[in-house]
């Protein structure tokens, strides 16, 4: 079966967030097969309110959603030689596309130089891009309508 | 069943999925399957189930107990949403109509899709995001509209129209309630799969 086919199962999360003197902060979104969007938000720092979003977006949006995904290619990728996740944070990014389900963890990615640096500069690489790209698209549709800034 | 049921959130089978469900141990029926929502099985759940149809890969299926309970809890709270009578068809956002254009030439300007949807109606938002690596746009924009009717005319004129030699889907952004099950429920498989246990993988 292709990955691209309409009927194809898809699911994505995409979890960050670290414990620290503010408590637990974290930002979670996830796409389900039904089309429910669901996004928290989770900041201590100066007012502790979690925000949590849901929204049933259309097949067209989850369509866009698993072209990025796809383009990619994460897929092909493995977490194995990416930093662990560790007291400064955790990134999750689970995907079911097709008969394929990944879930990778890794530690907060402060820039390119931590990419460069590691043993899997490539595979990190295409992960950190992904991860931006996805962030930006929820974001923008969570904003658009809830007209809240999601960060 | 009902712990399980909790904590994982299983798919629809797929159609590799439906060939070997005639196997199951032959309790009657799963009436109720259609009435749930999909749900995925967490990937730390998931993992470790032996009979995982899936190929699965990454160190979030190694299954730490304390990493899944946490994510319950997470993902366990009450969502906010907008009031929706939970139908089909179009959702409105809070504060107008917003519509996805995909296909959207890497090249492609703000004024481009100004002057191609302006025309509808005033574009009260325009978000034409772009790649994180390259620069160039990502392939989408999403564009608000103040009005029903303008968005919906959006929709029917411009979808799979060209715009900057690429072909364009023009499609509402957000809807009132899932799709795929209710798609699913009334396709014929339906009958096959009733005779199989519910599924737990």
């Amino acid at each position: 079966m292709a990955g691209m086919e309409e009927n194809d199962e898809f699911y994505l999360r995409y979890y960050v967030g670290h414990k620290g003197k503010f408590g637990h902060e974290f930002l979670e979104f996830e796409f389900r097969p039904d089309g429910k969007l669901r996004y928290a938000n989770n900041s201590n720092y100066k007012n502790d309110t979690m925000i949590r979003k849901e929204v049933f977006v259309t097949p067209s949006v989850l369509k866009e959603c698993r072209r990025i995904v796809s383009d990619s290619e994460i897929m092909k990728e493995d977490d194995n030689n990416w930093p662990e996740p560790d007291r400064v944070g955790r990134q999750e990014l689970e995907i079911v596309m097709g008969n394929e389900h990944i879930s990778f963890t890794t530690s907060k990615i402060g820039s390119l130089m931590d990419v460069q640096t590691s043993k899997d500069p490539e595979g990190l690489r295409i992960f950190y891009y992904l991860v931006q790209d996805l962030k930006c698209f929820v974001f923008s549709l969570i904003s658009l309508h809830f007209k809240i800034k999601p960060i | 069943m009902a712990n399980v049921e909790a904590e994982a959130v299983d798919f629809e089978p797929e159609e590799d999925d439906l060939m070997d469900e005639d196997i199951g141990d032959g309790s009657a029926s799963s009436p109720n399957r259609g009435a749930n929502a999909p749900r995925l099985k967490s990937a730390i759940t998931g993992g470790l189930s032996s009979s995982a149809p899936k190929k699965t890969k990454g160190r979030g299926f190694r299954g730490e107990a304390s990493t899944e309970a946490e994510r319950n809890a997470r993902m366990s709270g009450r969502f906010d949403s907008l009031d929706s009578d939970g139908g089909p068809g179009p959702e409105r956002s809070i504060e107008g109509w917003i519509v996805l254009v995909s296909g959207v030439h890497e090249e492609a300007q703000e004024d481009d899709l100004q002057n191609a949807f302006g025309e509808f109606g005033e574009i009260k938002n325009l978000h034409l995001n772009l790649d994180r690596r390259t620069g160039f746009v990502k392939g989408y924009a999403l564009i608000e509209y103040e009005n029903f009717e303008e968005a919906q005319k959006a929709i029917s004129e411009m979808d799979g129209t060209e715009l900057l030699t690429q072909s364009i889907t023009v499609d509402w952004a957000f809807s009132k309630g899932p799709f795929r099950r209710r798609n699913m429920r009334r396709r014929s498989p339906r009958g096959h799969r009733s005779r199989s246990p519910r599924r737990r993988f």
